[in-house]
């Protein structure tokens, strides 16, 4: 089980979430993604699509602006 | 012996029709008779009262009688009932509401600003304790002594006004589980009913109830106290009811003066605010007014408008022999407002595109989301703004900008264009103020404004999520969302298809050429890449989804 680091700042929606599922299809199932955002729609996008796929969003935080979150791929 | 100037009724249009008056006539006895205690207040920011937002009584409350008498020499007189109006005496008949006591005041010029009442509708239980209305300081303090008192968990606001849609979030914070009852089913007036959705929506989203397209049929009780809103749609537990379905012009001392009185019911009034009697000038919330646009008589009961009203009655009560500062007059209003639920800002002006069509108008609209200043600078936020035009004169005929970022500067703009006539050509070439910090090269104005030239000029067709909605189901239709694949999971429209656009001339062939095609994107930018090359292929008939899923305000899954 590897952690990843997904460095999407300063991208614009929809970039992070794009970038976060090619990472995540590029993963193996386990892996833990550490996602760093600072585009304000990521956080309630990643929460969703983390729903809809299958994969585990085991933390999403905010601090000065950046958007942080852990996803445990589970496919 | 200098004119004696009466003006009934001191909030906002009254006592400014009064200060006005005393600017341009030094000499003039000006008296304000008003049966509230409170005078000058901040009617607009009762809500806000209610919530705790402003704490205290005192900010809301502008000016005091004693401030009145000290530095402009006019005489309030509150707790005072203008009972009837002696025109050919020129006397307005007065009771002191403390004593009973009658008497008379004489006038040559007198003002009315006698204010707009909230309509209590004629059902069961409207006088139970714990049923408010929020119009007056006095209405506010009522309700907030009932809240401390009785700590209310539940809640029902009647009505999706703007008042009530205040008063909904005010209780919300105070942590008053609210529900929101509104008998239309789209809300609030003014807005188009897919923009006034993404409302209801983050309303909903805030934690309030709503019940839209509800009657309330009764509120019960017992023991004299509120217990429940019973509603066409069902029953309603509420501690505490604030009823805000809408105010009614104050009209009964001009009618029974023999006042003309318009089709709305408020005042007639010429463009400097004079009844059909010369010597009386009505203003504010009681008088009509005329649409800017139509020429028709209207009836906006705003404080924006009262106070321009006001300061027109007063600088021709004050100038009476029609000197200098007494020619200026209001030929007419948009309609232009705005507020505040929860996060989101909300603004008007203007005809909506239903108003547009039912009029005639050959209109046109389109609905582009935007940042409300440079994407990449610090506290950007999406504004969506919906802008209604007329194909064959050009001119913009309306607006609806909501979102949580700055919304009041983009529908200034376009009530100023409406005003001066402006065309959507105008409006797409405006000179206006572009730094990071404050706006986008291209605001949003003028990318609405190049969106609708294109949809005149036969560029792009689209469709509004409005008129999408009704057609779901439609066998005929492809809906063909272009955006990439995880954010097609995140949500779509049911029943939709996904080709992302960089794939999309590439898998044209799975595009069935013999249906009517709806391009969907996130705000229409993808949407519109994938109209072009649909339309240089030959197909002919494709539209875009106007403001794609970010203005989309139904149900996705």
């Amino acid at each position: 089980m590897a952690e990843r680091y997904v460095n999407c700042k300063g991208l614009q929606c929809p970039g992070p979430l794009v970038q976060v599922a090619r990472e995540a299809r590029g993963a193996a199932t386990g892996d833990i993604l550490v996602v760093e955002a600072t585009d304000i729609g990521f956080k309630k996008d990643v929460a969703a699509w983390a729903g809809k796929t299958g994969n585990e969003l085991l933390t999403l935080e905010e601090a000065d602006g950046v958007i942080t979150v852990r996803i445990r791929v589970s496919r | 012996m200098g004119e004696r100037i009466v003006v009934i009724g001191a909030v906002a249009a009254g006592t400014k029709a009064a200060a006005r008056a005393r600017r341009l006539d030094a000499g003039a006895a000006i008296t304000v008779l008003t049966e509230e205690n409170d005078v000058s207040y901040a009617g607009c920011g009762l809500p806000y009262y209610v919530g705790n937002v402003i704490k205290e009584r005192r900010e809301l409350v502008v000016r005091d009688p004693e401030s009145f008498k000290a530095d402009d020499s006019i005489e309030i007189m509150t707790r005072t009932r203008a009972a009837s109006i002696d025109r050919e005496r020129k006397r307005v008949i007065a009771v002191d509401l403390d004593d009973g006591r009658e008497f008379e005041v004489h006038y040559d010029a007198l003002v009315l600003a006698t204010g707009a009442k909230a309509i209590l509708p004629d059902v069961p239980g409207i006088h139970l304790d714990g049923v408010f209305t929020l119009r007056s300081v006095a209405d506010a303090d009522l309700l907030k002594s009932f809240i401390g008192a009785r700590a209310p968990r539940s809640a029902a606001v009647v009505g999706g006004g703007f008042i009530g849609l205040e008063t909904a979030e005010n209780l919300a914070s105070l942590g008053i589980g609210v529900t929101l009852i509104e008998m239309m089913e789209h809300f609030p007036p003014g807005f188009d009913p897919d923009v006034s959705a993404l409302i209801g929506n983050c309303v909903r989203e805030n934690g309030v109830t709503v019940l839209a397209g509800e009657r309330v049929a009764a509120i019960e009780g017992s023991r004299g106290l509120v217990q429940s809103v019973r509603t066409s749609g069902g029953s309603v537990e509420a501690d505490l009811v604030v009823m805000a379905v809408g105010v009614r012009p104050n009209t009964g001392l001009a009618m029974e003066a023999g006042l003309g009185v318009s089709r709305n019911g408020a005042i007639l009034v010429d463009e400097f605010m004079r009844t059909t009697d010369p010597q009386i000038y009505a203003v504010g919330d009681c008088a009509a007014t005329t649409n800017l646009l139509t020429g028709d008589g209207a009836w906006f009961p705003l404080g924006s408008t009262a106070n321009k009203m006001g300061r027109i009655a007063g600088s021709r009560a004050g100038r009476s022999d029609g000197g200098a500062g007494s020619s200026q007059s209001l030929k007419g209003v948009l309609g232009t407002s705005i507020f505040k639920v929860f996060g989101l800002n909300c603004g008007r002006t203007g005809m909506t595109l239903r108003e547009s069509l039912d009029r005639g108008h050959d209109a046109v609209s389109c609905t582009v989301p935007a940042p409300d200043r440079a994407h990449y600078y610090p506290g950007a936020r999406d504004i969506i703004v919906r802008l209604i035009a007329d194909r064959s004169t050009r001119r913009v005929l309306g607006a609806q900008v909501v979102g949580s970022g700055v919304v009041d500067k983009p529908v200034d703009i376009l009530a100023t264009a409406i005003t001066l006539g402006a065309t959507v050509d105008d409006l797409a070439t405006l000179d206006l103020a572009y730094a990071p910090p404050y706006s986008s090269a291209m605001a949003p104005t003028i990318t609405a404004a190049n969106v609708l030239l294109n949809k005149m000029d036969g560029l792009l067709e689209g469709i509004t999520a409005f008129a999408l909605k009704a057609r779901l189901g439609d066998p005929e239709l492809l809906l063909l969302d272009v955006r990439s694949e995880p954010e097609f999971i995140v949500s779509h429209i049911d029943g939709s298809v996904n080709i992302p656009v960089e794939e999309l001339v590439a898998r044209v062939g799975e595009v069935d050429r013999s249906k009517e095609i709806v391009v969907i994107c996130r705000v229409g930018k993808r949407a519109y890449r994938a109209y072009l090359a649909l339309k240089a292929r030959g197909f002919d008939r494709v539209e875009i989804l106007d403001g794609g899923m970010c203005a989309y305000p139904y149900d996705t899954v």
